[in-house]
């Protein structure tokens, strides 16, 4: 990069004291939790908001430490089940070989983007049954959409943990959690990404990171060391079927942690994980454009895969490295007729979360590699590579202040994502991506 | 700009490995419970030690102070300090009705290695060695006879003077009580279907053949039998329903949990 390519960095990140409020993508640590327990955000998460084990059985447990001081009765009286979320954030994004009517350029916007909050509200109901209800939104555009609603009824069968049931909007038990990850500029493409045509239409809309209308079984050891979920879904974003779920689908996750007391690793997991999502390609049509819940012909998208975690040095201060690997596959239907067969492809992902043990655990360092690999491409005339992706992540958070009501934290991350042949004219496409904020959560 | 970023990576690498430090069997390491510490027990007991968490003013039952050595459950004998597996055990099973949790979700690690640190601040674990617990004799089993001549023990061990006759913690000393940090202490009511630490029989016979340092609950093992001691278990466990329903539950819980 040259000199002044530098300076004009620089510029932006000096915009950054310039802070108005911005957002990115939602993630939650909830300090209603807190509050209500008197615990510091730390017991919870291993950086906020990414869930350690203690976290993990807590809310494995209905948001419970069955210590007769869960429900509403027994919380102390000033404890509120709500929480908010904000982070104020300058980001700056570039982007080659976009198309314009001057020609192929490289696109670079930047700002202190528009303000919107996450309302975090949960809680114990009453003994073994909990809820999680999340409003997002409240930007300049003034929309508000609920991003997660759930009741949650944990030891359904005589005391056992074996089996908890969640209904409403939740997100499914991933691999590693897309609402409470520490990246921000980037998505992990695993869960987000579809085999396409050039300029071609996949009816599919799966993601696996996005919340999903079902309901989950949950079950899990005392300790929540062995677990597993399976969830039935109404696929999102689906215009729906005839049948009595809209877009019938499935998620499954089993996984199982092993702990060891000598030597540099202190914990290692294994887990499997698998998605079938419907999605109808006919439909009854009034004016040519097709009736909501009419659709017929169920084509699926499949995902599957598995994954190992591993920490090394102290739990409590550990380096997290989680490996993941996904395989995936969208019917040759859902591309609309535009495509030769089904496209396939192979991802994962590395994502490394280092916990520096110095004094109260102030910082954490993260970073992410993922990948995507076409393996079949649905038009068989498509490069082989068209669309394989590389994405890698870096960043810092520093937590200014934790305590048992709030926390507030500096953010800084970068991020850069190359993919093959999507370019203006088939070139490839570049997007870099640079981000600083104040993540506060009260 | 991020190409150099990404020649960072190498150096994070390096950094990343001076994390990892190695404990030995047994004994836990005071560096790394300083962080499981700061991770999970400051906010109540402070970071000196003495109780004195920012959450700590709003409880009615205050965060121990480490300072002095004293610990209220244990299996050595009055007066003693408590041995680690005592501690682990608080930390396995946290203390019912309180704002201590239970630390059973953290590994084994990170349990010795907090103990190891929470006893830094207390001079006495430098110089003094615990006692040998008690011995505590196997369970002779719930009958109603063992109810009947419980019920008859406690009455002579004058129980009630500060647990009420129903046990109901309402005796005419309760209001009265303090501990040995001034605070106002209630005596705990034995018809809840919990005592505060642990839901084995065997937790409730140690609290009174050690007694609760710290608290006005005496020791009782200079003068108690141990077959009156379990006779007195059995009418505590006659109290409540829940008792059993517990007991079955943490046994279940030893069969199946990784840590215990
Ligand atoms: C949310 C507040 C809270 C947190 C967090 C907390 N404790 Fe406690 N702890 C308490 C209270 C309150 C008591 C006193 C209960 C009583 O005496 O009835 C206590 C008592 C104790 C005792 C004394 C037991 C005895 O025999 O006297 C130990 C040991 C202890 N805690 C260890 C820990 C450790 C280790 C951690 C962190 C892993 C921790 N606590 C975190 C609130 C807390
Ligand atoms: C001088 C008053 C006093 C007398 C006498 C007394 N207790 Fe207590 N007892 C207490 C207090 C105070 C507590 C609560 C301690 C705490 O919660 O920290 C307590 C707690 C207990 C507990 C609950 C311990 C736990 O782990 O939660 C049991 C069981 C108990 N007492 C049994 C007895 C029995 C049986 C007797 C008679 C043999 C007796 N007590 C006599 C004051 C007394």
């Amino acid at each position: 990069m040259t000199g002044k390519g530098s300076l004009r960095v620089m510029l932006q990140v000096a915009l950054f004291a310039v802070v108005t409020f911005v957002f990115v993508s939602p993630a939650s640590a909830i300090p209603a939790f807190a509050r209500k327990y008197s615990l510091r955000c730390t017991a919870c998460h291993e950086a906020w908001p990414v869930l350690n084990d203690f976290g993990r059985n807590f809310r494995d447990n209905g948001y419970q430490l069955r210590l007769g001081k869960d429900d509403t009765v027994t919380a102390e009286p000033g404890y509120w089940p709500v929480a908010v979320h904000v982070l104020p954030s300058y980001t700056y994004t570039k982007v080659t070989n976009q198309p314009t009517d001057q020609g192929t350029k490289t696109l670079g916007s930047g700002g202190v983007g528009d303000a919107s909050i996450d309302l975090l509200m949960a809680g114990v109901l009453t003994p073994n049954i909990s809820f999680l209800v999340v409003p997002t939104g409240f930007a300049s555009d003034g929309n508000v959409h609920l991003e997660s609603y759930w009741a949650y009824f944990s030891r359904v069968i005589k005391n056992s943990d074996w089996l908890n049931i969640r209904i409403g909007q939740f997100e499914m038990d991933l691999p590693a959690s897309s609402h409470r990850n520490l990246e921000m500029t980037d998505s992990y493409l695993l869960y987000s990404y579809h085999p396409s045509v050039p300029g071609g239409a996949n009816i599919s809309a799966y993601d696996m990171g996005e919340n999903q209308r079902g309901i989950e079984i949950v079950g899990h050891d005392r300790d929540s060391l062995t677990r597993y979920a399976i969830s039935v879904f109404s696929a999102h974003d689906s215009l729906g079927s005839s049948n009595g779920l809209s877009s019938p689908s499935f998620y499954g996750h089993l996984q199982k942690y092993f702990r060891f007391n000598e030597g540099p690793v202190s914990q290692f997991e294994l887990g499997v994980w698998g998605a079938l999502a419907n999605y109808p390609t006919q439909f009854l049509t009034s004016g040519g454009t097709p009736i909501p819940g009419s659709g017929s012909h169920l084509q699926s998208s499949t995902r599957y895969g598995m994954e190992a975690n591993l920490w090394l040095g102290p739990l409590v201060a550990p380096l997290h490295l989680d490996l993941v690997y996904g395989h995936g596959k969208d019917k040759q239907d859902l591309f609309a007729g535009t495509a030769d067969r089904a496209g396939t492809f192979n991802g994962g992902f590395l994502e490394a979360i280092w916990v520096p043990p110095t004094d109260l655990l102030h910082w954490s360092v993260f970073g992410r590699y993922d990948v995507i690999r076409n393996q079949n491409q649905p038009l068989i005339a498509a490069p082989a590579n068209f669309n394989d992706q590389n994405q890698w992540t870096l960043g810092m958070k520093y937590t200014i202040a934790y305590s048992i009501r709030d926390e507030v934290a500096l953010h800084a991350e970068v991020s850069s994502n190359k993919a093959k042949g999507v370019g203006d004219g088939g070139l490839d496409q570049r997007t870099d991506s640079i981000m600083f904020g104040v993540d506060f959560v009260y | 700009m991020f190409y150099r970023v990404g020649q960072l990576i190498p150096v994070f690498a390096g950094l990343l490995f001076a994390a990892g430090s190695a404990t030995a069997a047994g004994t836990g390491s005071v560096k790394t419970g300083k962080l499981v510490y700061e991770r999970y027990c400051l906010s109540c007991h402070g970071a000196e030690g003495n109780g004195q968490g920012e959450a700590a003013e709003y409880m009615a039952v205050k965060p121990r102070d480490y300072r002095q050595g004293t610990y209220k459950w244990r299996t050595t004998p009055s007066g003693s300090l408590p041995l680690d597996s005592d501690l682990e055990h608080t930390l396995l099973n946290g203390l019912h009705g309180t704002y201590m949790p239970t630390w059973r979700a953290l590994d084994q690690r990170s349990r010795r290695d907090v103990i190891s640190y929470i006893k830094t601040f207390s001079p006495r674990f430098a110089t003094e060695k615990p006692q040998d617990p008690i011995v505590i004799p196997p369970d002779p089993g719930y009958s109603d006879a063992s109810v009947a001549r419980g019920t008859a023990v406690y009455k002579k061990y004058n129980c009630s003077q500060c647990h009420g006759p129903g046990g109901q913690g309402d005796g005419p000393s309760a209001h009265e009580l303090k501990d040995d940090w001034g605070n106002a202490i209630v005596p705990y009511d034995l018809t809840k279907g919990h005592v505060k630490c642990g839901d084995q029989s065997t937790d409730i016979y140690r609290v009174f053949m050690t007694g609760l340092a710290g608290t006005p609950m005496p020791t009782f093992a200079d003068s108690m039998s141990s077959a009156d001691a379990w006779d007195l278990v059995h009418f505590i466990q006659s109290l409540s329903p829940g008792y059993a329903k517990n007991m079955m539950a943490a046994a279940a819980d030893r069969k199946t949990g990784a840590t215990q």
